[in-house]
């Protein structure tokens, strides 16, 4: 489970500071999906980085299973599986050492992680273990950096636009395997910036623009706050700014 | 303490894959830093054998006032042709290494037992006629013992009285010159080579990772960042020290298959332990300051920016010390790239380096390199580090 309270995060640039998360909260509960929803440069990338410990909020709390995240950075990195949004794998290792690499690094025994690669292979269709990843198409390293972010097997797993860039067959298989890591009684967290996607899959939706969450419920709660049937229109009219509206 | 060498395999690992770099940067210097110098080396007796062996063409102004002398000169492989108008600017010209005047009394003075003039035009200043003047010289001074020895005996002396001495030519390149030579070139190449002998694995593990976006899930992970880092540096140090043994290896292999006189030079095995000694802090500050360089940077481009600065850096003891020669004091083993320059000349030259000397140097290099690892760490802790923006 995760937890989010208050989060704000600034970034100082030449042209002044860039204010990109202003008081984000929201709970992700076990055994569910939370959809975080948004358009490019709604503050979702910064949100989940501050998630899995990689930047420190200027203000607001993250805790991970009741771990405050930042105070036990490293406990809370143990439960997370994390794909960032940039999804790159070493070229000059095989898919499996680069599995492997990330299994070592979290502290397990070959034999666990030999299981472990196995398992994952078979439900993500990782049929190129063996193969250096020079040359994988954009669906193939996908499938890698998921299955390395996995191979601890963690409860908590956090996917920053997991389907940017892969074709409808590939979409299909991961929402697929999201859906069994539901079953599976994770807690998952995934960004989009696609309302279809976010609906078809998730439990919950939260909504972000500008750094600031517009609503959070289900995606038939959010049709009825808004009054809007066409998702679409539900999306634009949540993430349109404050005055427009 | 496991992260280091679990993060040190899987960049060397992954540095041996790319097969056309590694051999490149481990077998590129072995190879060309021995051809150097030994070519250099080489070049320089080659040329000095064929300036002794070769015929010497010699102008002469006067030829005809000492036929005798100049037949003399012939039988040494000195062969006269007629001498230029202005002779002095000729040879300052560098068209002729010498040019010799025989005055006109020459025959008077010879036939009556005076000493009879001959002069000797040539540039001191001129490296390459150092030898031809050698030469003209030694035998000018060989025909006039002739000659002194003949005059003696006619006046029934014994020629002992006169003791001649004998003037070696071949004295021009002795092994002290050609080691000598070996001494400019070797610190400062062996010092560059283990101060950024790893440099471009350096680079790559921490500037390139950024670059490629893989550092983020890398720093996702519980491993401790002063870890991972150390695991790169640890093997970059692994590949710097493999590299540097190669290097000296490649010397001792072309010192011994060398021709001729430069084999007097073989280092020892011992020698080359002791070498390898000296540079290892080197690599330590190397790979320690590079890193810190690369996590400071926005891009490998940036960071490469810095390596034309870093090469000259190994040069400036060595200017310092052409400007301002300083007697053995114990500070300099404190000073990087001056102690390692100090160092290895003593040892080349085979002189010892005492316990103290050696103590003051391991103690202060691994103080800096620990300096550079903390400053390079606090860097790996910023958060801009995981992200390439
Ligand atoms: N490292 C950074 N430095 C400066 N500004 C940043 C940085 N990361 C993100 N931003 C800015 O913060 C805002 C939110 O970005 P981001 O979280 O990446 O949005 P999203 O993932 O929703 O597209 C954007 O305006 C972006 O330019
Ligand atoms: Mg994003």
């Amino acid at each position: 489970m995760i937890e989010v309270d208050n989060l704000h995060k600034t970034f100082q640039s030449k042209s002044g500071p860039v204010h990109a998360v202003r008081g984000v909260s929201f709970r992700a509960p076990d055994g569910q999906i939370t959809g975080l929803l948004g358009p490019n440069g709604a503050g979702k990338t910064t949100t989940l980085r501050m998630l899995y410990t990689l930047m420190t909020p200027d203000k607001g709390s993250v805790r991970v299973d009741g771990l405050d995240a930042h105070r036990d950075a490293t406990a809370a990195r143990q439960r997370l599986g994390v794909l960032p949004d940039a999804r790159s794998i070493y070229k000059r290792l095989t898919a499996r050492e680069n599995i492997e690499y990330f299994g070592r690094l979290h502290g397990l025994d070959k034999a666990t992680i030999a299981r472990r690669i196995e398992t994952l292979a078979q439900t993500l269709g990782i049929d190129f273990l063996d193969r250096r990843a020079e040359g994988f198409s954009q669906g193939e390293r996908t499938k890698t950096a998921i299955a390395r972010a996995l191979v601890h097997d963690p409860r908590n797993v956090i996917l920053d636009e997991p389907t940017n860039g892969l074709d409808v067959m590939t979409t299909r298989s991961l929402r697929e395997f999201l859906q069994r890591l539901r079953a599976e009684g994770r807690c998952v967290i995934f960004s989009s910036h696609i309302m279809q996607e976010v609906a078809a899959l998730c439990d919950r939706i939260v909504v972000i623009a500008g750094g600031q969450v517009r609503a959070i419920g289900t995606p038939d709660e959010l049709r009825a706050t808004t009054g809007e049937s066409d998702l679409e229109n539900v999306f634009v009219r949540l993430t349109r700014s404050e005055s427009e509206s | 303490m496991r992260t280091v060498f679990i993060v040190a395999r899987k960049e060397l690992v992954d540095l041996f894959r790319d097969r056309r770099t590694v051999a490149l940067s481990l077998l590129l210097m072995p190879i060309l830093f021995p051809a150097l110098i030994l070519g250099a080396v080489g070049l320089a007796e080659s040329k000095a054998r064929t300036q002794l062996e070769k015929t010497l063409r010699l102008p002469v102004i006067g030829a005809e006032h000492a036929p005798n002398l100049i037949r003399f000169l012939r039988a040494q492989n000195i062969e006269a042709e007629p001498a230029p108008e202005d002779p002095d600017a000729e040879v300052r010209a560098q068209t002729f290494d010498a040019v010799l005047r025989i005055s006109p009394d020459f025959a008077d003075n010879w036939r009556s037992s005076r000493s009879a003039q001959v002069e000797l035009i040539y540039d001191s200043s001129r490296e390459d006629s150092r030898i031809p003047v050698a030469r003209v010289r030694g035998a000018i001074e060989q025909y006039n013992r002739t000659l002194a020895v003949l005059r003696t005996m006619h006046r029934g002396m014994s020629p002992e009285v006169l003791q001649p001495v004998r003037i070696a030519q071949r004295d021009v390149a002795t092994p002290e010159s050609k080691r000598g030579m070996l001494l400019a070139f070797l610190p400062y190449l062996l010092i560059l080579s283990s101060f950024l002998g790893g440099a471009y694995l350096v680079i790559d593990v921490t500037a390139g990772e950024r670059e490629r976006q893989s550092l983020e899930p890398l720093l996702a992970t519980p491993a401790s960042r002063s870890a991972i880092m150390s695991g790169k540096i640890l093997a970059a140090i692994i590949f710097g020290m493999l590299s540097l043994s190669l290097i000296l290896v490649g010397f001792k292999v072309s010192l011994a298959v060398a021709p001729g006189s430069l084999r007097i030079v073989n280092p020892s095995w011992q020698l080359l332990f002791q070498l390898l000694l000296v540079l290892l802090p080197m690599v330590l500050i190397g790979t320690t300051l590079l890193t810190l360089i690369s996590a400071s940077v926005k891009s490998v481009k940036e960071a490469q920016s810095y390596m034309t600065v870093l090469m000259l850096l190994p040069m400036v003891p060595t200017f310092l010390l052409m400007v301002n020669p300083i007697k053995n004091q114990l500070w300099q083993f404190t000073v990087p790239f001056l102690a390692q320059n100090q160092l290895i000349l003593r040892l080349v030259r085979g002189e010892t380096v005492s316990f103290e000397e050696w103590a003051v140097y391991i103690v202060t290099s691994l103080v800096l390199g620990l300096i550079l690892w903390i400053a390079a760490a606090r860097l790996y802790h910023q958060e801009r580090l995981a992200i390439s923006a």
